[in-house]
């Protein structure tokens, strides 16, 4: 070991750490190819996800050599549409994690920060906010406002951050106290500068931690609020959507409903796998 | 005790009025104007008019606030714009129907969860502690809808050993206690899985961690060394100290719970609070829907509270400091 090298830095020991958990680059590589998957949809498959093939002939056909994975009630192959419903799903996911990451960041920071009467505030509203289960209030909002797929990414952000809000305030709280915060006061930096330069870029890791964390969660969400007619319109495909659509035809035509509720699996099983390594890189605690 | 009991109360209905005052901004932000809503031409012209009076739809907002408050404190809901009956009766047939399926899969959900927990513990690294974090996170990563549709496939479809749907059977006339009973527990299995399955995983991860932190104490290694057998050193003295923190994760998980009774009931027709929910959303029955979120939100701060007073009931620490510690 080389003694004169300076000491990795944070980054680049997490990175290491996480390199060695093998479920979390299993994780990583699941998440690389669906997203590729996805960006290069059409070179996959042959197959149009949304026009309706020759219905008679095509309708309800089992999975064979032409189509791996069937056709659904509109002659459509279930690959093709489970492939096209990855974007969907993906960028749904994406975008909402963000908006709720972003919002749970600022909230987090400021009730962190500033302590008293803002904080006490802030926490009960995370707190009554936490108190109605996530589903009814995004049916709540559903029901009283128009739907698009723009809506359900804004109100999947709008209903997720809470959590983040409150780890991200733990975190602010504890390094509030560090010397070169108070440092940084004493020289004279403002709230937000010393929030914007100092706090939120040491707790970025957690903040990514639990990003990566809830991806899962929401891309779940997303689906159920399909499977439940809620989320984006048809045709656009989208996977929760799909098992929906299967569920009458269970007996007979089994394939509609389980595989793209297996590409819900694989796609969440992905970014656990990967979150639960990231947090081992990142916050390693002394007790496995 | 009572002080941190009334406390709590205090905080609990501290948290009801920002959820009361939540609700009430969610319908008057939503675009359109809220009168219009009720001007749906399914309801006759009289009802109608009575919703707008007893709402006082047509007052200044302050006004509405106050008046809304009070009749949801009251319990008085409105009128079902579907149903054209009080809210509250609807809600008085879903409710015990919900209650039943949810405390099933807490049931299943802390006995599994617990007991999985202090086993792959006990017997860290095993295969079974092993298949028990790989399946935990199979378990945890499906989506709830499509294990129940499975379920379905295999129990009920396939094999034909279960029901798939609705609390009992259809032709239980002269049915006696005994075999209404089973048939209703026969409903009850595959719906209280689906929804309980998944916290009792993340409460087996909770518990396996706690208990793992609790075993290195000084106070096990004195209890073996006195000769104490393993079981009892497990059970009696590291379970009660690593139960704790899970007290607090179970009492936690009840919205999720709530939140997944929505989509199980969808599934199975179960004639719950989800369900009825998810049929206002459809027919745009606002009373119905608020008056959902408002209860579903009670049910869980109460839970929260009495998890609360039972992880001070069991641990005198936090009651007596006056405070929570952490």
């Amino acid at each position: 070991m080389n003694l004169k090298a300076p000491p990795q830095g944070l980054w680049s020991q997490g990175w290491s750490r996480f390199r060695t958990s093998r479920f979390g680059v299993a994780g990583a590589v699941i998440i690389v190819v669906l997203y590729l998957a996805a960006v290069f949809a059409p070179l996959l498959t042959p197959y149009d996800p949304i026009a309706q093939g020759d219905v008679p002939k095509m309708r309800f056909v089992a999975p064979c050599r032409d189509h791996p994975l069937g056709t659904d009630k509109f002659g459509r192959d279930v690959l093709a549409r489970i492939i096209y419903g990855s974007r969907i799903s993906l960028t749904i996911a994406f975008l909402a994690v963000a908006i709720a990451v972003v919002l749970g960041t600022l909230v987090g920071a400021a009730a962190g920060y500033c302590g008293g009467v803002v904080d006490a505030i802030l926490m009960r509203i995370v707190d009554a906010l936490l108190a109605i289960p996530r589903l009814f209030l995004l049916l709540t909002c559903v029901a009283l406002f128009p739907g698009s797929m723009w809506l359900v990414v804004v109100l999947l952000g709008a209903t997720g951050w809470m959590a983040t809000a409150r780890l991200v305030r733990a975190q602010v709280l504890s390094l509030r106290n560090l010397d070169y915060v108070k440092a940084a006061e004493a020289l004279g930096a403002g709230g937000s500068a010393v929030i914007w330069r100092h706090l939120i870029p040491n707790t970025l890791t957690v903040i990514i931690v639990a990003a990566t964390l809830r991806i899962g969660g929401i891309i779940l969400t997303e689906a159920s609020l399909s499977f439940l007619g809620l989320g984006v319109p048809p045709p656009t495909p989208s996977w929760g959507q799909m098992v929906f659509e299967g569920r009458e035809a269970l007996m007979g035509a089994w394939w509609l409903s389980t595989f793209p509720g297996i590409a819900i699996a694989v796609t969440v099983i992905g970014f656990n796998l990967l979150g639960d390594a990231l947090k081992d890189a990142f916050e390693p605690r002394r007790f496995v | 005790m009572s002080r941190f009991l009334a406390r709590r109360l205090a905080q609990s209905l501290v948290l009801l009025f920002i959820v009361l005052t939540i609700t009430f901004f969610l319908l008057h932000l939503a675009p359109g104007d809220p009168m219009s809503r009720y001007d749906d031409p399914d309801i006759s012209p009289e009802t109608a008019r009575h919703i707008k009076e007893s709402l006082g739809l047509d007052r200044p907002l302050a006004e509405q606030y106050f008046r809304w408050m009070g009749s949801f404190a009251r319990g008085d809901f409105g009128t079902s714009l579907r149903y054209q009956r009080s809210v509250r009766g609807l809600l008085a047939e879903a409710i015990p129907n919900t209650l039943r399926l949810t405390v099933a899969a807490l049931a299943l959900h802390i006995l599994l969860g617990l007991s999985i927990g202090v086993l792959s513990a006990a017997k860290k690294y095993s295969l079974f502690d092993r298949v028990n974090t790989i399946a935990a996170l199979f378990v945890y990563s499906i989506p709830s809808f499509w294990l129940g549709l499975m379920l379905i496939l295999v129990f009920s479809l396939k094999l034909g050993v279960l029901p798939s749907s609705h609390m009992q059977s259809i032709d239980t006339e002269g049915f006696s206690a005994a075999a209404l009973f089973l048939d209703r527990a026969r409903h009850l299995v595959l719906p209280a899985f689906v929804l309980g399955i998944a916290s009792a995983a993340s409460t087996a991860r909770y518990m396996r961690g706690s208990m793992l932190d609790v075993l290195r104490e000084d106070y096990i290694r004195t209890a073996r060394a006195k000769g104490l057998t393993e079981t009892r050193v497990l059970l009696k003295h590291a379970l009660r100290n690593a139960a704790l923190p899970v007290v607090t994760i179970i009492g936690l998980s009840l919205p999720f719970l709530f939140g997944g009774a929505v989509v199980v009931e969808t599934i199975f027709s179960w004639p719950g609070m989800g369900r009825l929910a998810v049929d206002a959303i459809y027919a745009r029955d606002y009373p119905v829907v608020l008056a959902i979120n408002f209860v579903v939100a009670v049910i869980v701060i109460l839970g929260s509270l009495l998890a609360d007073v039972a992880y001070g009931l069991l641990d005198p620490r936090i009651t007596v400091a006056g405070g929570k510690r952490n």
